[in-house]
């Protein structure tokens, strides 16, 4: 019985039709599906329309004989067991037969027991052999299908490859060149035939980058790997990247390099633009509420003049007075508007030194207590002992405080409610190791949200011809320059409270001066 | 009768200077810090002209231009706008808030931008009530 459960078709070829009957016979009482043929030639016929699994053949026939049938079908299909029939004693053929490939030898007259066997063994070889060829083909099919996945991959890979934004360089161990897609072309310049298998990387690249492809452990992307530098392009001209390089590594051993760039040129300018725009902007807000300042205190120029000019006509000394007053307290707010624009537009750097931030606060307060007073409006402070030194620059933190107190003041000047109770609360506190909090709050007018959103913005001023307009704005910037924050939280009608954090850095102190403190 | 001038503006300097001026021309000034004080003393003094500000605390001038102008009682009143503020803005933000849902009003007699010569206002005044 044959592997796939079917009996065997067996071809059998003898020249004398009584053996190949007999034969027949035997085989088909045994279940197998049997072909005759009485001549080589016909043999070969059948075996080629009706391609048995096993032949059985004499190998002494007139014409083609068992040999030459033997080797035929061993040409046309290499697989097909043959089993030769010899004549008593003819030991010379039977090797000659198995040299030529047949599975197997009987000797006349033909056994029952023997055949069986025989047959036996044929089907146990094709069995083996069948079994090799489909392990093969499935190899086969295997190996095809890895090779097409292979491609498939492969192709993703180097489309995905072209078609990035990003500019992509790698190379070999060499350092060679091997993959450069169209975005590293917008970057370098270089055509792509310029470059494959040609150049170096460490042509194009300047050795600050190179650096980051000689290093000794496989990196994965961390930050260290990148960094905004420039490449030269095939123009020697300098294009501004965002780079990322490592070398490549499998099983620890270096196979190449890979860098990738993103052509930073369309964000830098337009990052150029917009600095250039909001700077016009910001001009142009400037020069508007400059003017408008200015066209204020012409103004009280002009009716000064026109005042003193009164006075002199009729030789009134109180017309000349009150024009001179003008003229004076114009002077003053011109001044006042050009410190302001001043301390706004100059571009300094904060002069930080080690200071008290509570005895700042208590000299701003000094300052600002007769104006409190006089107004009935109690002017009080909480400061958190636990401050002591900080690093700032105690000019700006004096000017933030004054102008934030000075605007808690205002805020209940313009407050309508009489009745009210005005207070003026200036809180200090060290949140935590970094930060410190300073905080002005009022019992005043409060703010309606429009006002509250035009806060920082230029020149706006609800104080009428009190204000530049400038104070909070110069606030901010002062604020800004200490990486530190200012916020506000207010409620019309109900008061204001302002809200600035800066970063606490303590003294640096010397070793001396530490072990002094611990005695202390 | 001397005529009435209501000068409404938050600075003093401006006040006086407006006040010399009226007095100088033979009318008769009176004053106001805000757009509150001044609707309070347009309804006891009833004066025959108002000289506003724009900008000033509590009550602007684009508030109480509206409230003379759409108060008819008042609105035959003349009014001389005298801001820092331009006309255009100032037209600007009355017709914003006549698109929020508020009355038409018409455009201020006349618009005088600071700094003005004494003479201009002297002239804007004597055409104003003549």
């Amino acid at each position: 019985m044959l592997p796939n459960g079917k009996m065997s078709k067996i071809l059998v070829v003898d020249d004398e039709e009584a053996n190949v009957r007999l034969l027949a016979m035997s085989l088909r009482s045994d279940g197998h599906e049997v072909l005759t043929a009485l001549s080589g030639e016909q043999g070969l016929e059948t075996f080629k329309k009706d391609n048995p699994d096993l032949v059985i053949t004499d190998i002494k026939m007139p014409g083609m004989d068992g040999i030459e049938v033997l080797k035929q079908i061993k040409q046309l299909d290499s697989n097909t067991e043959v089993i030769i029939i010899t004549g008593h004693g003819d030991i010379d053929n039977a090797i000659e037969a198995l040299k030529f490939g047949a599975s197997d030898f009987i000797n006349k007259p033909i056994r029952d027991e023997v055949l069986t066997v025989s047959i036996k063994r044929a089907e146990e070889k094709i069995y083996i052999k069948r079994q090799l060829q489909e392990h093969t083909d499935n190899l086969e099919r295997r190996v095809q299908q890895a090779t097409r996945e292979i491609t498939r991959q492969s192709n993703f890979l180097s489309k995905l490859i072209r078609s990035s934004h990003e500019g992509i360089i790698a190379t070999g161990q060499d350092l060679k060149i091997v993959i450069y897609n169209p975005g590293a072309q917008r970057i370098f310049g270089y055509l792509h035939d310029e470059v494959l298998n040609q150049r170096k990387i460490t042509e194009l690249l300047e050795p600050e980058l190179l650096s980051f492809l000689e290093q000794k452990k496989p990196s994965s992307g961390n930050e260290q790997n990148r960094k905004e530098a420039c490449v030269y392009d095939k123009n020697r001209e300098l294009i501004p990247v965002r780079f990322y390089g490592t070398p490549l590594f499998e099983k620890k051993e270096k196979i190449g390099t890979v860098c990738f760039f993103q052509d930073l040129r369309e964000i830098k300018r337009l990052e150029s633009e917009l600095v250039q725009n909001e700077r016009l902007a910001a001009i142009g807000q400037t020069v508007a509420g400059v003017a408008h300042g200015v066209k204020n205190i012409l103004h009280g120029f002009k009716g000064g003049s026109y005042l003193l000019n009164l006075g002199l006509e009729k030789n009134e000394k109180g017309k000349l007075r009150q024009g001179w007053d003008m003229i004076q307290r114009n002077i003053q707010r011109t001044s006042e508007l050009v410190l302001d624009l001043l301390s706004f537009s100059k571009e300094r750097d904060p002069q930080k030194q080690s200071c008290q931030p509570n005895t700042i606060v208590v000299d701003v307060c000094e300052v600002m207590k007769d104006l409190a007073a006089k107004n009935r409006i109690e002017l009080t402070t909480d400061l958190d002992p636990a401050i002591g030194f900080t690093i700032v620059d105690p000019h700006s933190l004096h000017q933030c405080l004054a102008n934030l107190i000075s605007n808690a003041i205002d805020a209940c000047l313009f407050d309508e409610n009489v009745s009210k109770k005005w207070c003026v609360h200036v809180k200090t506190e060290r949140v935590d190791e970094q930060i410190i909090r300073f905080s002005v709050s009022d019992t005043g007018m409060g703010m309606s949200p429009e006002v509250k959103k035009k806060l920082f913005s230029s020149f706006f001023s609800t104080k009428g011809h009190r204000g530049t307009g400038l104070g909070l704005l110069v606030t901010r910037k002062l604020i800004k320059e200490h990486d530190g924050s200012i916020t506000v939280d207010s409620e019309q009608k109900k008061g204001t409270t302002f809200t600035i954090e800066l970063p606490f850095c303590e003294q640096v102190q010397s070793a001396d001066s530490q072990s002094e403190s611990e005695d202390l | 009768m001397t005529k009435k001038v209501l000068v409404v503006d938050d600075d003093p300097d401006v006040r006086l200077f407006s006040t010399a001026v009226i007095e100088e021309n033979g009318f008769n000034p009176i004053e106001a810090e805000n757009g509150e004080e001044g609707m309070q003393l347009l309804k006891l003094e009833k004066p025959d002209l108002v000289i506003l500000d724009v900008l000033m605390p509590r009550e602007s001038g684009v508030r109480m231009f509206r409230q003379i102008k759409t108060n008819p009682k008042f609105a035959k009143i003349p009014v001389i706008i005298l801001s820092g503020i331009t006309k255009k803005s100032f037209l600007r933000s009355q017709k914003a808030l006549t698109e929020f849902g508020g009355a038409e009003v018409p455009e201020p007699e006349n618009y005088l931008e600071k700094p003005v010569e004494p003479e201009e206002l002297a002239a804007a005044i004597k055409s104003a009530l003549s």
